[in-house]
């Protein structure tokens, strides 16, 4: 009897748990499939499960609505960022983990600093700066800042994790007389894999999801990013809620995905990375 | 042990190496933040006329009603997630890390996915939720018969604030969670094992054992929090742009409309430096307060 009732406890407790992340997940949910509904069905019962699945909001919003001219400025911008970063902060990460020089510790500093700066305080000057030097509204301006942005967390992934790799095999291959580049092409960077795509999955998702800054720099419609585009979207269709939502379903999509395949690494990236910052 | 390579390597390759990515991160990081500053001791709109006037943009702010009702309900906002959210993710990790509890991947990547979502897309998930006619939450209430409860979530002035912070509760629980559970983690399971013995019960594990000795990890969030709370933009620009009127105002979204719907630039950094000194003297103070109560 006893151990009926612990049990049941059990079975309840997990119920409640269950149901918890089942209400934490909910709004996720009701949004994908209600984006398959038609706008009559889902007026006249917004709770239910669609009686048929259609995709015509999916073309009305990526296709009608343009917001595949978002996706690829997105791409675009996403793409180039993750690839410099990755570039720079392996460089700047090596060159701190392995040399002495002077101004190193001064380095150190200037990015400990971009990782304590609030990007608000950044944006007003930022603005000015770029718009002085007509570097506003280019299909090159996000990428500045989004780089930049970026650049500290990843290079200080770079550099902890390349301090904490041997010296040996790098002064074997000196040894042998490899020069600097050399070695870091083939020696390093193949051994730096892991926190390769560390970097590289919190960087597409930093990017992929930026707002505030791709708000204020980027003005013209055909270098507007996803967030950006689902705000003016939002605007058009403000009461055809079934094409909003295939909109919403469709900019999360990347990140989903990524999230399906990579979660273990994003959980821990992400709360090592904001315990650090 | 020696950690850098005893190789000598030249100034070119280092400023190679060094140079290209540095140059950008200072244009962006460490340029603005000295030109901030120095425009936010000008009355500058946009035009060519700038003119010094000291310290008057940092005098009109101290008078300013709507930075402190902005400041007001980024503190409303801070406090609700240290106490709600926190709350919520220290009782899950006692749940979670508890050896009765099943699917417990499960459960950490299901309260996890929100994080990785865009602001803007958590924005209108939720504008959708709230919205009067067609949102999910006045039909659930309708359903359970909480008729009374209907409301226009995002119109009424007295709660706005408390409708726009249930979403950042909501997106950023996994953060506390994860933290809190790797630090329980860390935990020698034979504490446990000996409270058990002792015929410890669930609750009284959590207040003595579990919440004690993870509490440096309650202070790195909570610090975590402030930061990132003081800075909430998106989600307000995306639900309410700080309205009805100013009730859900907060003070990026105030730097924001200063400086790019009024124009206002030098006043607008005068405000991003405030927001600036303010949160960092509430993470500085927040530090001061914990080490004394560790004493």
């Amino acid at each position: 009897m006893k151990y009926l009732i612990r049990k049941g406890g059990r079975f309840l407790y997990n119920g409640l748990l269950l149901l918890f992340s089942a209400i934490c997940i909910f709004p996720i949910i009701w949004i994908v499939y209600s984006s398959v509904k038609t706008k009559e069905d889902f007026m006249m019962d917004i709770v239910s499960l669609p009686a048929r699945i259609q995709f015509k909001n999916y073309y009305s919003a990526f296709i009608e609505g343009r917001l595949y001219m978002n996706f690829i400025s997105s791409a675009f911008n996403t793409a180039i960022t993750v690839i410099f970063v990755l570039l720079f902060a392996f460089t700047i990460g090596y060159a701190l983990a392995r040399y002495q020089f002077k101004g190193r510790n001064f380095i150190y500093t200037l990015f400990l600093v971009g990782m304590l700066t609030p990007i608000y305080a950044l944006i007003v000057p930022l603005f000015i700066q770029l718009k002085t030097l007509k570097m506003d509204n280019q299909f090159y301006t996000l990428l500045i800042p989004y780089i930049a942005i970026r650049l500290p967390l990843s290079m200080f992934l770079f550099e902890s994790f390349i301090r904490s790799v041997p010296l040996e095999l790098e002064e074997a291959a000196y040894m042998d007389g490899a020069t600097v580049w050399c070695t870091m092409r083939k020696i390093i960077f193949p051994i730096c894999k892991p926190v390769m795509s560390t970097a590289l999955i919190l960087a597409f998702l930093d990017t992929w999801n930026e707002f505030p800054f791709a708000l204020v720099l980027v003005t013209d419609d055909k270098f507007r990013t996803v967030p950006v585009g689902l705000t003016s979207f939002y605007g058009q269709y403000t009461t055809d809620y079934t094409i909003l939502m295939a909109a919403l379903v469709l900019s999360a999509l990347p990140v989903i995905i990524l999230y399906i395949f990579f979660n273990k690494k994003i959980i821990q990236g992400m709360t090592a990375g904001a315990v650090k910052g | 042990m020696k950690n850098t390579s005893s190789v000598k390597i030249d100034k070119k390759t280092l400023f190679f190496l060094i140079a290209p990515g540095l140059m950008i991160y200072a244009f962006v990081v460490i340029v603005p933040l000295f030109t901030a500053l120095g425009y936010s001791f000008t009355d500058w709109s946009i035009g060519p006329n700038k003119h010094f006037i000291g310290l008057g943009n940092y005098a009109e702010l101290i008078k300013d009603k709507i930075f402190w009702t902005s400041l007001k309900n980024n503190l409303i906002i801070v406090f609700a997630n240290i106490i709600i959210q926190m709350g919520i993710a220290f009782l899950l990790t006692v749940l979670l890390t508890s050896k009765h509890t099943k699917f417990k991947a499960l459960h950490r990547t299901v309260i996890f996915l929100p994080v990785v979502l865009s602001a803007v897309v958590v924005g209108y998930i939720w504008q959708m939720i709230y919205s009067s006619d067609y949102g999910i939450l006045n039909a659930v209430l309708r359903m359970i018969g909480l008729e009374s409860w209907i409301k226009p979530w995002l119109d009424s002035p007295k709660t706005v604030i408390f409708s726009v912070t249930v979403p950042l509760i909501w997106q950023y629980l996994g953060i506390p969670l994860i933290i809190f559970m790797s630090a329980v983690q860390g935990i020698s399971k034979e504490i446990y094992e000996v409270c058990e013995l002792d015929g410890v019960s669930g609750i009284q594990k959590a207040r003595y054992i579990t919440f004690p000795l993870i509490f440096d990890s309650i202070k790195v969030t909570v610090m975590l929090s402030i930061s990132s709370n003081m800075l909430v933009f998106t989600h307000i620009y995306v639900l309410t742009g700080g309205g009805p009127g100013t009730s859900s105002m907060v003070l990026a979204q105030y730097a924001y409309n200063t400086s790019f719907v009024s124009m206002k630039l030098g006043y607008g950094s005068a405000i991003s430096i405030g927001i600036f000194v303010i949160s960092f003297a509430i993470v500085i103070l927040f530090r001061k307060l914990t080490e004394v109560r560790k004493k």
